[in-house]
């Protein structure tokens, strides 16, 4: 791929990671600035701290934004917000 | 410094150099101690990691200050994992600051305890008295999907299910301890700081649960789940931001030491951003150029054979527009793709402690 389909293929998922970290900061009441949260951080435990009521208002929060239903996934999805934006956009895991 | 543990350790030990400390990298070799702490529980010899105490009726204002996460109301039963930044935003450590009645506790990260308690003692206020407990205290640490039996085992089962970064008085063998639920890896992991005389019988109390794990296969595993390890992340002039270690930097919080010079590179939104990678052949050194379409976008910063992952994994700092995961990148010349954080998905997030 050229530089520019790479940075094309980048923004597409920095956008979607962008609207997961504002929809997160606005559902939880965060102090935050949505862009203060990374893409690789944990989300649970260590990192952003959130706990399992936490998950239950994020469960309802995606599907209301993506139209995503994932109350039966493993908790892997919540690994960092650039693994729910796999979950909520598949297009996003397609190779290269 | 050297582990008080070191002399009980197995002749055959490999022992290295980790900043100031030298510590155990591994015990048997590295598959065999990443196995053990990805599938069982291992337990880990954290004596290179010093212990620093700050008492006195200035010893909060003057942590507050010192960390850059909120620990004004850090109680006795709680810990927390903090950076630790100089004037200008650099790194000086990663620590785990423990609530104590009459102050806290700070465990620095393995090898950086001088350059933390240097960094302390040219920041120090009347009314806040810093001492190094290293000479008195030590650490071990318990840290798997099944390390939760080991504590029942060793200790007691309900510390166990502590919830994450809480810490108790505790007793093992009429020695009184300090017991926390921490983790490094992902996994179920505890911390358990014990006075260096009886130091000895707790190692082999735990061993007669778990197998010992020696820094190598403990930085690997981190390295899995993004947590930051600053001896190899924090490369001179690297900002929070760049390391991608916001989330131990409470940035709400008024004031700390080096909170202007974060503030100033997140605002800005320059420089570079970290990613996982996984691909070519053999391990790439720090420093060596990362291409995207034949241009020179960044450098990696860590990379090691990852177990888990049975491939290259590493971690390169590359211009902001592509730091995305699922790019096909070159790195000395060889295809890599970046990854999504969790690189390794921990066997403790499907596993119930019982």
């Amino acid at each position: 791929m050229t530089i520019d389909e790479l940075r094309a293929r980048a923004a597409q998922r920095q956008q979607t990671c962008s609207q997961i970290k504002k929809m997160i900061v606005s559902r939880l009441d965060l102090e935050i600035e949505p862009g203060w949260i990374t893409d690789d951080q944990p989300l649970f435990g260590r990192g952003l701290e959130l706990d399992s009521l936490d998950v239950l208002e994020l469960y309802v929060a995606i599907e209301a934004e993506f139209g995503v239903a994932l109350y039966d996934s493993d908790m892997a999805v919540f690994g960092s917000v650039s693994r729910l934006a796999d979950e909520v956009d598949p297009a996003l895991r397609a190779p290269a | 410094m050297a582990s008080v543990l070191a002399t009980r350790h197995p002749e055959d030990t490999v022992h290295g150099q980790v900043g100031d400390a030298t510590v155990p990298l591994r015990f048997s070799s590295l598959a065999e101690e990443y196995q053990v702490l990805r599938e069982r529980a291992a337990v880990l010899d954290l004596g290179g990691h010093r212990l620093i105490e700050i008492t006195g009726p200035a010893a909060v204002d003057f942590a507050q200050r010192i960390l850059a996460r909120d620990v004004e109301y850090l109680t006795s039963d709680r810990c927390m994992m903090s950076l630790v930044l100089d004037d200008s935003g650099q790194v000086v450590d990663q620590v785990i600051a423990f609530g104590r009645e009459d102050g806290l506790l700070l465990e620095s990260s393995c090898g950086a305890g001088s350059r933390l308690l240097d960094h302390l003692l040219a920041h120090a206020v009347e009314g806040a008295e810093i001492a190094d407990r290293s000479a008195d205290l030590t650490v071990i640490g318990l840290e798997g999907p099944y390390a939760w039996g080991v504590v029942g085992r060793l200790i007691d089962g309900e510390l166990a299910s502590l919830p994450f970064e809480s810490v108790v008085e505790a007793t093992w063998d009429d020695v009184d301890i300090v017991f926390a639920r921490t983790g490094y890896t992902g996994e179920y992991g505890y911390q358990m700081i014990v006075p260096r005389e009886a130091s000895a019988g707790l190692w082999a109390g735990a061993l007669e649960h778990a197998q010992a794990a020696g820094q190598e296969a403990l930085e690997l595993a981190m390295l899995e789940v993004r947590q930051p390890i600053p001896r190899h992340e924090a490369t001179p002039g690297a900002t929070v931001i760049e390391i991608g270690a916001n989330w131990l930097v409470d940035i709400t919080k008024d004031d700390f030491v080096g909170r202007a010079a974060v503030l100033e590179a997140f605002e800005a939104g320059s420089g570079r951003r970290t990613v996982g990678f996984t691909g070519c052949e053999g391990v790439p050194a720090p420093g060596t150029r990362v291409l995207a379409g034949g241009q020179d976008v960044g450098e990696v910063v860590h990379a090691v054979h990852s177990a888990g992952l049975g491939a290259t994994l590493g971690l390169a700092r590359v211009d902001p527009e592509l730091a995305a995961a699922g790019l096909d990148l070159t790195v000395g010349g060889l295809g890599v793709t970046t990854l999504t954080s969790p690189y390794i998905v921990p066997k403790s997030w499907s596993i119930p402690i019982i």
